[in-house]
């Protein structure tokens, strides 16, 4: 629902980085979106590319990495993942002590510029 | 030309974030930003504190909606500052809206700000506006499926009231599985169960508001 927030967030800190570094144009913008974040990559593609237009990122591609929700537990000590994107208990001892490793992320990586 | 960057995408909201919440360290004011649906009753929640406290914690209240200004004019006839922010459309307040509103308010007068946010179980949850903590209401009649439904507001929660409760003998609703499983979403969280209509558990929640501040 709020996919156009992160899509202004996401062009802001893009068009950014690019100026501090001396270019004026931005092709590609890779980016990192984790399964528990709570962001939709249709609707965050959606968002992007109707923001696009007028800024030094209008013809930029949004490529987007999904990271699975991993964990470990903190009980049994193993490690997890999952393709679901919430967790409520270990899916090994079910207990529902565990600590989030990935799977939260909402990071741009990297840029193509020129 | 490829160029490696590690950046948040809402790295300028965390910023912002912080810059507020050192401000409002500076100013010596606890701030709680209060979610919910719609209608669970962030506002009546905010009438019973209010008159509760009154006399013991100065409060002061910045009220998060799309628009209108009905939540405003109830919380200044209990004479005390608050800001309406109206979002425009947006599902969720974030840190520069709230930097904006600043202004607005003597923060050095106040003990206790609360934030209500706009009436949504989803996007409050993810945006930072530089609050101590986070609080949420669940009203009975929202139903029990509610936690695992919404698992990320009930994980950021530090506390969780269950509101309507004068309302339990006409729901078919199950108030320990709520507390199950919000605890299994959230083993630290506090969960309080008020009534604002009847002020049944309202003292148990402000007395724990009045170890936050002191």
């Amino acid at each position: 629902m709020h996919e156009v927030s992160i899509a202004e967030g996401l062009l802001a800190t893009a068009v950014n980085e690019c100026k501090k570094s001396g270019y004026g144009k931005i092709e590609k913008v890779s980016i990192k979106i984790g399964k528990a974040s709570g962001v939709m990559p249709e609707a965050l593609l959606f968002a992007f590319d109707a923001m696009k237009p007028d800024t030094i990122a209008s013809e930029a591609v949004l490529d987007i990495e999904e990271v699975p929700l991993a964990g470990i537990c903190l009980y049994c000590e193993k490690n997890f993942e999952t393709e679901d994107s919430y967790l409520l208990c270990c899916p090994h001892c079910e207990s529902s002590s565990f600590r989030v490793i990935s799977g939260r992320e909402l990071d741009i990586t990297e840029l193509e510029v020129f | 030309m490829k160029l490696k960057v590690a950046s948040k995408i809402l790295g300028a909201n965390d910023r912002l974030a912080e810059e507020n919440r050192r401000i409002f360290t500076e100013s010596g004011v606890y701030v709680i930003n209060l979610m919910s649906s719609p209608g669970a009753g962030k506002t009546s929640l905010l009438e019973s504190t209010i008159k509760a406290l009154s006399g013991k914690l100065k409060i002061g209240v910045i009220e998060g909606d799309i628009t209108g200004t009905d939540d405003a004019a109830r919380i200044d006839k209990l004479g005390v500052p608050v800001v309406q922010i109206n979002t425009g459309g947006a599902c969720h307040l974030d840190a520069n809206m709230i930097y904006e509103a600043l202004g607005d308010l003597d923060l050095k007068s106040l003990d206790l700000l609360f934030i209500e946010n706009v009436g949504n179980l989803v996007c409050p949850a993810e945006f930072k506006v530089g609050e101590n903590l986070k609080v949420m209401i669940l009203s009975l009649t929202e139903g029990h499926d509610k936690p695992l439904k919404y698992p990320l507001m009930f994980q950021e929660s530090a506390a969780l009231l269950i509101n309507k409760t004068d309302l339990k003998p006409y729901l078919d609703v199950d108030v320990e599985k709520i507390r199950k499983d919000a605890l299994s979403l959230n083993p630290a969280t506090k969960i309080f169960e008020v009534s604002c209509k009847t002020g049944q558990g309202i003292n148990d929640w402000t007395g724990w508001l009045q170890t936050l501040t002191s």
